[in-house]
C-alpha cells in the first residue's frame, strides 16, 4: 500500500472512543471484583437492616414506629458512605491508573484530542456507575420492602417520593465517581487521590459539624452526602430553615459532577504528560 | 516528513531542548543520537504533543500532532515500553487502542503476529520481560499502518536476535517509503541501521547529515608506529609539532602528523620502522568526540 504521504486528518469518532474506554474498563479483572462484590455487599446490608428492624419492631415505641422511614433501610447512611467511597475509588483508578502507569502517553499518542478522550472516559465511568447504582437501589428496595411487609405496610415504587429517594440512592455512585476522576486528574497519585476523595466526599459532610452558626449549615448543604442524608433519601424531607431543600439538593447533585468533568477536561488538556 | 523549528523546552532551570531545528525525510531511517540527557525523549514528546514547547514548533507533514484526530493512522510511536497497564493482556491493550482509531480487529492479530507475541497475546503484560514489552510497543506503533514512525531507544532490552529483527524492520519500513526516526544514545546501534543522523548534545544540534559524512568528521585520526628507536623518533616528531604518546615497548601513537610525513622523517634520519599504520576513527569515536563537550553525566566525575 502507498503510505508515503499522510492522509487528511480524520477526527476520532466519539463512538470509537467510548468503545475503547469500555474495553479498557472491562479488560481489568479488578473491575469485576470491585463492582460485583460492592453491589452484593450493598444489597446484603440492606436486607440485614430490614431483618433487624423487623425483629425489633414490637419493642419500638409508638412514635418511633410512626416516624419510621421505610426508605432508610434501602440504603443506610453507612452504606451510602461506603458506596461513595467505592465509587470515587473507581473514578480515581480510571484516571490515576493511566497516569501512574504511563499508559496516558500511549493513549494520547493514539488520540491527541485529549478532551474527547476525557469525554469518553467520563461517559463510560458515569454510565457504568449509574447502572451499578440503579441495580443496587432497585434490588435493595424490593428485597428490603418484602422483609418489612411482615410488620408494616411497605411503600409503592409508584410513589413520587419513593422514586425520588431511589433516584438519589442510584445517583450517589456516578456523582462520587466523577468527583474521584477530577481529584485524580489534579493529584495524579492513586493513594493521595483516594484519601482526598474520602475526606471531601465522606468525612467532612459526616463529621466536624458545629451547629452554632447558621452559615455553617449553608456550607454543609452543598455536600452531596449531606443533602442525600438530610433530604433526598427521605420519604418526608424536613422543611425548616437551614435544612436542604429538594431542589437545592438536586442542584448539588448536578453541580459536583459537572464541576468535576470541567476540572478533569481542563487539567488533562493543559498539563504535560 | 518531520519538521522541527527552533524548538525549545525549559523545565524550571533545566534547558532540556535549546533552539533545535532539523527535518526528517521519508524513505530513510534517520538516527536521533545524543548522550543520556541530551533531550531526545523531550523532543519526541513535543513532536507528539505530549509536552508543550516553551517556544518553537514541531510538525509532522506540516501539521501539529495535536490537531490530528486518529493519531495511530498518522504516526506510530514507541516512547517507553513501560507506558502500558500491567493488568491488561497484550490483546486487550491493543484492542482498546485499535478501537479508539476505528481500526479493524484484524490489525491486532496481524501486529501481534508480526512482532512475535501471538502466543502470549492473552497473558497479562505484567508478566512480560522488557524485551517483550519493547515488542508490544513496536506492535502499538505499527497498529495504524502509519506513514511516520518514531522509536525512542527501541533496542533496550532486546536479545541479539531481536536487535537484528528490529534493524530489518526499520529498513523495511523506510523502503516502503515511510519516515522512520529512531533515537539512541549508542552510535553502534545506528551504524548499520541509519541512513542519516541527527546528533544532539545538551539540547542543541551538533550534526544533521548522512552517516558517511558524519564518520568523516572525526578529525582525531592517529598513527601507530613501531620502531626500536622510540626515544629518537619521539624527539623528532615532537619538534615537528606532533603529539606523541608511548604505548609501551617499541610502540608510539602519534597525532597531528600523517603516516606519510612520519615515514619521510624516519627515512631521512635512517631510523628503522617495523610498523606504520593510520588509525581512522570509527563512527563511535566520531560521535564521542563530537559530543564530548556536551556529555551531561560523565562517569566518575562529580556533577
Ligand atoms: N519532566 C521533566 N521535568 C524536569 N526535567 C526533565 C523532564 N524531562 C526531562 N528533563 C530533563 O531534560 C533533560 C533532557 O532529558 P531527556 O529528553 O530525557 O534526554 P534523553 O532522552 O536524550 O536522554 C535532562 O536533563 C532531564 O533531566
Ligand atoms: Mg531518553
Amino acid at each position: 500500500m502507498s503510505t508515503t504521504t499522510m492522509a487528511a486528518p480524520t477526527p476520532a469518532r466519539i463512538r470509537n472512543l467510548f468503545a475503547a474506554e469500555w474495553t479498557k474498563l472491562w479488560s481489568l479483572r479488578s473491575t469485576y471484583w470491585v463492582l460485583g462484590v460492592g453491589t452484593l455487599l450493598m444489597i446484603a446490608a440492606s436486607i440485614t437492616d430490614a431483618i433487624r428492624t423487623t425483629s425489633r419492631w414490637s419493642e419500638l415505641m409508638e412514635d418511633l414506629r410512626a416516624r419510621f422511614d421505610p426508605m432508610s433501610v434501602v440504603l443506610g447512611a453507612p452504606s451510602a458512605a461506603l458506596l461513595m467511597l467505592g465509587a470515587s475509588s473507581v473514578g480515581v483508578l480510571v484516571v490515576a491508573g493511566e497516569y501512574s502507569s504511563g499508559l496516558i502517553r500511549t493513549t494520547f499518542t493514539a488520540v491527541p484530542d485529549r478532551r474527547r478522550v476525557v469525554l469518553a472516559k467520563v461517559g463510560v465511568v458515569a454510565g457504568t456507575m449509574l447502572l451499578v447504582g440503579v441495580v443496587i437501589a432497585t434490588i435493595s428496595f424490593f428485597a428490603s420492602q418484602a422483609v418489612l411487609s411482615s410488620v408494616t405496610a411497605g411503600v409503592s415504587i409508584g410513589d413520587p417520593a419513593v422514586l425520588r429517594s431511589l433516584a438519589s440512592d442510584a445517583l450517589l455512585a456516578p456523582v462520587a465517581a466523577l468527583v474521584g476522576m477530577a481529584i485524580a486528574a489534579l493529584l495524579r497519585h492513586t493513594a493521595a487521590s483516594v484519601i482526598t476523595s474520602c475526606v471531601v466526599l465522606v468525612i467532612v459532610p459526616s463529621f466536624f459539624k458545629i451547629t452554632v452558626y447558621p452559615w455553617v449549615d449553608d456550607i454543609y448543604n452543598a455536600f452531596p452526602l449531606y443533602v442525600w442524608r438530610n433530604c433526598l433519601s427521605m420519604l418526608d424531607p424536613i422543611t425548616r430553615p437551614y435544612f436542604p431543600t429538594v431542589t437545592g439538593s438536586w442542584i448539588v447533585f448536578a453541580a459536583w459532577p459537572l464541576v468535576g468533568i470541567v476540572v478533569t477536561a481542563v487539567i488533562v488538556h493543559r498539563r504535560d504528560v | 516528513m518531520i519538521e522541527v523549528n527552533e524548538l525549545t523546552k525549559r523545565y524550571g532551570s533545566v534547558l532540556a531542548v535549546n533552539g533545535l531545528s532539523f527535518t526528517v525525510r521519508p524513505g530513510l531511517v534517520t538516527g536521533f543520537l545524543g548522550p543520556n540527557g541530551a533531550g531526545k525523549s523531550t523532543t519526541l514528546r513535543m513532536l507528539l504533543g505530549l509536552n508543550t514547547p516553551t517556544s518553537g514548533t514541531a510538525t509532522i507533514d506540516g501539521k501539529r500532532f495535536r490537531d490530528l484526530g486518529t493519531g495511530l493512522r498518522h504516526v506510530g510511536a514507541l516512547l517507553d515500553a513501560g507506558d502500558v497497564h500491567s493488568g491488561r493482556s497484550a490483546a486487550a491493550h491493543l484492542s482498546a487502542l485499535a478501537r479508539s482509531n476505528g481500526l479493524p480487529r484484524r490489525r491486532v492479530d496481524e501486529v501481534l503476529q508480526e512482532v512475535g507475541l501471538a502466543d502470549v497475546a492473552r497473558r497479562r503484560i505484567g508478566g512480560f520481560s522488557l524485551g517483550m514489552r519493547q515488542r508490544l510497543g513496536i506492535a502499538t506503533a505499527l497498529l495504524g499502518d502509519p506513514p511516520v514512525l518514531l522509536f525512542d531507544e527501541p533496542i533496550n532490552g532486546l536479545d541479539p536476535e531481536g536487535v537484528l529483527w528490529v534493524r530489518r524492520l526499520f529498513r523495511r519500513l523506510a523502503a516502503e517509503g515511510r519516515t522512520v526516526f529512531v533515537s539512541s544514545h549508542l552510535m553502534s546501534e545506528m551504524e548499520n541501521t541509519a541512513d542519516r543522523l541527527v546528533v544532539i548534545g545538551r539540547g542543541e544540534l551538533i550534526a544533521d547529515e548522512g552517516v558517511t559524512e558524519f564518520a568523516a568528521r572525526g578529525t582525531n585520526f592517529s598513527v601507530s608506529v613501531r620502531t626500536p628507536d622510540t626515544a629518537v623518533l619521539a624527539g623528532l616528531l615532537a619538534t615537528e609539532g606532533a603529539e606523541v604518546t608511548s604505548d609501551g615497548y617499541e610502540s608510539l601513537t602519534v597525532t597531528g602528523l600523517t603516516a606519510a610525513r612520519i615515514g619521510e622523517l624516519a627515512f631521512h634520519h635512517r631510523l628503522m620502522l617495523h610498523e606504520l599504520a593510520t588509525h581512522t576513527p570509527s563512527l563511535e569515536e566520531a560521535f564521542m568526540e563530537l559530543t564530548a563537550d556536551s556529555v551531561e553525566y560523565l562517569a566518575g566525575q562529580p556533577q
